[in-house]
Order: C-alpha cells, then sequence, then structure tokens
C-alpha cells in the first residue's frame, strides 16, 4: 500500500491518472429473467446485444486544491462520466483517480431519494448517506432552507416542487454541506436570475476559502467568470486544458458559433 | 497535463489525514472491506431513518397503518386456518391450530417482505446511487428494517391471542402458557433478522441483473411458504428430514413456532441449522452484494 503523499501530492486535490471508463449499453432497455428465458438457445440470445460505450479515454488531469474548474464539451463528451467517477460513483475500468478532501456532489439528477417525501426528509436522507450524523445535518438544516428559501414547501413532498425549486434545494445542500471538493454538473441551470447571483456568490466564497470545485456546464460565460481554469473533453478524449478564455474560444471556434448570447447564457 | 491557476498556490484548508479516497478498477471483486465496513457501520443511521422515513410516506406510522399491517398477515392466517383446519381436517384444538399458523405466518412474513422490499430497494433506489457515493449495502439493510418495524407491532398481537388462547382452551394439544423457553425467542429473532439481510441483499442485486425478479420473487415466495413449517407443524417433517434442513427458513421458523405452541426449547440440530443458515446467507449475500455493488451505477 502506497502512502498518501506517494498516492497524491499535498497540494493536489483530484488526481485523475489514465483513466478509461467503458461500459457495456443494451439495446434491451431493462433486462429481464423472461428475456432471457425466452432468448436462451436462440442464436440472436448469442449475439448478446450489446454496445461498448468508451465514455472516457486516457485522461489524466491534476486539480489542485483551490482550483475552480470549468469541464466544456458537447453532448457525449463524457464529462458527466468523469464527474461520477471522481466522485466514486462509476468505477474507472483503467486508471486511478485519487480525491483528497470530502466530496460534496450535485450531478444532474439532483438530490431527492423519494418523491413522495418532504424536502426536509430528503436533506435528512441525503446527509446521512453522506456520512454526516443526525446532529449535523440538523445544525447545517436551517442553513440550508434559508439557502434555499423554499419557504412552506420545505415540508411538502418533493413531487410537489417545481424544477427550479428541485434545483435550489439540490443546490443549498450541496454547497452547505461544508465540502472540500465540490461537483457540480449543470445545476445551475435552474433557479432564476436571483438565486442564480446568490449560488454564483456562495461559489465565490468556497473558493476563496480555497476549495476546490469542478464544473460542468454549457453556459460559457459562467464558465469564464467562475473558474480559473478549463478543460475541454471532446468523444471522452481530453483536448487541452488551460485558462478559461482560452478553451471556451477555442472550443466555440470548433463549435463553429460565435459567442452570441446565446452561448454565454445557458438556455 | 497538470493545471497550475495562480490562485491554486493555497494551501489545503483543513487537516486530511484519512480523508484519501482511491477510485480503481475492479472485476467483480470485493472492495477493501475495512473502509468499507467502517463507513457502512457510520451511515446505518441512513438505513433506519431511510426505513422510517418510507413507511411514513406509506402511512404506515400511524396507529390504523400499524393496524392494518398487522391486519393482514391474520386475516391470511384465518384464510390458511380455514382451508388446513377445516377443510383439511387437522386434528388437535382450533385454538392451538389457528395460535400455530398465525406465528408462523408473522414470522414468514418478516422474511417475505424483506426478500420483497430488498427485490426493489437498489433498483428504486436509482437517483441516490447515481448521484452519491455511500455502501450501497445500506438499501437492503433498509428493507429488512422495515420488514421488522413492519414484524414488531405483531408480537403484542400474537401474546394477547396467546395469552386468551391458553385460557380459552385446557386440552392437552392447547397452547400453553408463558414458559421460560420463551427465552430463546429474542436470539431466534435475532437469527432471522441475520438472514432476512442476507436473503435482502441476494434478491437487490438480483433485481438489477434480471428486472422482473420481483415476479418471479411472489411465486418462489409462495412455494417457499408451503415448503415451510409454517401452516403445518414441525412433526410433518418427521420421515423428511433432508426437507427440513435444506430449507433455509424451514429450521428458524419451525423452531420459532415450536416456542410458542409447545414450549420447548429448539433442539441443538435446529438451533445450529438456524445458526448456520443464517451466518452462511449473510455472508454469501454480503459477498454477492458488495462485490457486485460498484457495477450498479452503471446499470441502473
Amino acid at each position: 500500500m502506497p502512502s498518501d503523499s506517494e498516492l497524491i501530492p499535498d497540494e493536489l486535490a483530484i488526481r485523475v491518472s489514465g483513466v478509461w471508463i467503458r461500459y457495456k449499453t443494451s439495446y434491451e432497455r431493462n433486462p429481464t429473467l423472461r428475456n432471457a428465458f425466452i432468448k436462451f438457445g436462440k442464436r440472436e440470445g448469442r449475439r448478446r446485444q450489446v454496445r461498448i460505450v468508451e465514455a472516457v479515454k486516457n485522461v489524466s488531469l491534476d486539480v489542485p486544491h483551490g482550483t475552480v474548474l470549468g469541464l466544456v464539451g458537447a453532448n457525449g463528451a463524457g464529462k458527466s462520466t468523469l464527474m461520477r467517477a471522481m466522485a466514486g460513483i462509476l468505477p474507472p475500468t483503467e486508471g486511478r483517480i485519487v480525491v483528497n478532501g470530502r466530496v460534496s456532489t450535485l450531478l444532474a439528477l439532483g438530490i431527492g431519494f423519494n418523491p413522495m417525501l418532504s424536502g426536509r426528509e430528503n436533506v435528512v436522507l441525503g446527509g446521512l448517506a453522506a456520512g454526516l450524523t443526525v446532529e449535523q445535518v440538523e445544525a447545517k438544516f436551517d442553513e440550508i432552507a434559508a439557502f434555499a428559501d423554499l419557504g412552506d414547501f420545505i415540508d411538502m413532498p418533493m413531487r410537489t416542487y417545481s424544477a427550479g425549486m428541485y434545483g435550489r434545494l439540490g443546490f443549498a445542500v450541496s454547497v452547505n454541506m461544508d465540502p472540500d471538493i465540490l461537483l457540480i454538473d449543470e445545476a445551475l441551470s435552474t433557479g432564476d436570475a436571483a438565486f442564480r447571483e446568490k449560488s454564483t456568490n456562495k461559489m465565490r466564497e468556497l473558493v476563496s476559502e480555497a476549495r476546490t470545485i469542478v464544473i460542468v456546464s454549457h453556459a460559457m460565460g459562467l464558465i469564464t467568470e467562475l473558474c480559473n481554469h478549463a478543460a475541454w473533453l471532446h468523444k471522452g478524449e481530453l483536448i487541452q486544458t488551460g485558462a478559461p478564455a482560452d478553451i471556451v474560444e477555442a472550443y466555440m471556434k470548433f463549435l463553429n458559433v460565435g459567442q452570441s448570447a446565446v452561448t454565454l447564457e445557458d438556455v | 497535463m497538470t493545471a497550475t491557476p495562480a490562485a491554486a498556490a493555497r494551501k489545503p484548508p483543513r487537516d486530511f489525514q484519512d480523508r484519501i479516497q482511491v477510485f480503481a478498477p475492479h472485476r467483480a471483486s470485493l472492495p477493501p472491506m475495512r473502509p468499507y465496513l467502517r463507513e457502512f457501520w457510520r451511515r446505518r443511521r441512513f438505513a433506519y431513518e431511510l426505513s422510517r422515513t418510507t413507511q411514513k410516506a406509506d402511512h404506515t406510522d400511524t396507529v390504523l397503518g400499524a393496524v392494518w399491517v398487522v391486519l393482514n398477515p391474520m386475516l391470511l392466517g384465518v384464510v390458511y386456518f380455514l382451508l388446513v383446519a377445516v377443510i383439511g381436517g387437522s386434528k388437535g384444538s382450533w385454538v392451538a391450530n389457528l395460535g400455530r399458523i398465525l406465528v408462523g405466518l408473522f414470522t414468514w412474513f418478516f422474511a417475505a417482505n424483506s426478500m420483497g422490499l430488498g427485490a426493489q430497494s437498489v433498483t428504486s433506489g436509482g437517483r441516490l446511487i447515481l448521484n452519491q457515493a455511500f455502501p450501497r449495502a445500506l438499501l437492503p439493510l433498509s428493507s429488512t428494517i422495515s420488514a421488522a418495524l413492519m414484524f414488531l407491532p405483531s408480537i403484542p398481537v400474537y401474546v394477547v391471542f396467546y395469552l386468551i388462547g391458553s385460557n380459552l382452551d385446557h386440552s392437552a394439544t392447547a397452547l400453553p402458557g408463558i414458559s421460560w423457553a420463551l427465552l430463546w425467542y429474542p436470539l431466534l429473532l435475532v437469527v432471522m433478522a441475520l438472514e432476512c439481510f442476507g436473503l435482502s441483499m441476494v434478491f437487490a442485486t438480483m433485481s438489477v441483473y434480471f428486472r422482473d425478479t420481483n415476479k418471479f420473487l411472489s411465486y418462489l415466495l409462495r412455494i417457499w411458504l408451503y415448503l415451510s413449517p409454517v401452516l403445518y407443524a414441525l412433526d410433518k417433517f418427521k420421515y423428511h428430514q433432508w426437507a427440513l434442513y435444506a430449507n433455509p427458513l424451514a429450521p428458524v421458523i419451525g423452531s420459532i413456532t415450536e416456542l410458542w405452541t409447545k414450549a420447548v426449547a429448539p433442539s441443538p440440530s435446529l438451533l445450529i441449522a438456524s445458526v448456520a443458515w443464517a451466518v452462511g446467507l449473510f455472508i454469501f449475500g454480503g459477498w454477492f452484494f458488495v462485490s457486485r455493488e460498484r457495477d450498479f451505477a452503471v446499470r441502473l
């Protein structure tokens, strides 16, 4: 077992080394016993209808503490997959990811385990799953509720929430979990202008405390404004890293679109 | 490629010891078990809260909700009693027969609910699994806790039935009074819970690979019920001992019903079989689940 400093130098928050992520997708939506039984013996059953998807191809990336890294790339570039791997949700097929610090995730699906439960119960469950104690979650709860600003809805079942309310609560939870590393996937697009300003300010605050943030977004304005480093992924490969302005420019040129109001602001 | 932004030169804000996590490839093998178990134990409260809040969402936390949870096996107990004792014409006092069927069914439902809820625990937890890293075995644990919470209100109901029944009927085959043998009950329940958790993990994993496991499970559970000493007494196995010991749930359910209806402590062979099946299924279920759980996020 290598020592901690061999795994990851002190100044790094995340080290992604030579990571490949492949998975099988099946044409069959949900595998069932019934289908397995029916197909058994049939020739087409033997020739499994699967396709290997290479979501991330040989990506290496070092993220020092205090970095706000923006990940850009077209749909299907592997951004979300890479984020899930950093969070420890998807294991890499090859390579290694070392994370130094407590990770809080705000991924595309947001929080909400059970839509029948209230916002409050979902927050508590999420916190407990993240490894906090009941006391710690309760201590943070008022802060979270105040930040999300949902009023009475916090005690209503989450199925009654609008998309914006989902997003606000999700953001409030992930930034208030006292994370060392915050992974945000496309989650700032919900919420109104006022909430967006509040969330941007909160992220600045986290950066000033040398927390590390990784943001996946299609809002180029947000990337250039908030990030101090950017990486561009395309079809699973890391194309370029560098200053956000340069990366955004290269990426825009590649996509063959100008820097219009539409690309700066996600719609 | 190394990112070197100017703002990043600061040192880490807090003590980072013991917080380094490594995510590396796997081949259907177990993750490092010591950290896994530590994280699992640390988050045990999550499993409890999950089952408590889910029950609340299903409105089974109210008094009437609890009555309903008990009423279901009780009504089914009456149905089976009519079927087995009246139509089938079994011997002995009807109070004792009904009493045996009730305690058998209550215990059986503990296992059946644990398997049924467990089978859905991972597939219905997709959102949480895709968004957060935590020991996934907490989800089937939560199902077993739910099954236990549904089982507990049946104990006082049964105690009342048992006390009234033993006073109504004084024949030789009647229900016995309160006896020392009942001291075995808590131990047998712990054995039962361990086995339920093991089975819950087995079916939770199966449903990830076969989404219709639940449908198949409903047939399996019915067959399993008829093969277990729930509707009939343990002495049915007199000439087919192997059928008793080959059935993972039969020794423990049989021991529990004998305890209540005959006030006899479990025989050493029954006790050993119960514990062996429970520990075996717990270890097998744990290995089956934990060695595959990192695959779940891809398959959901």
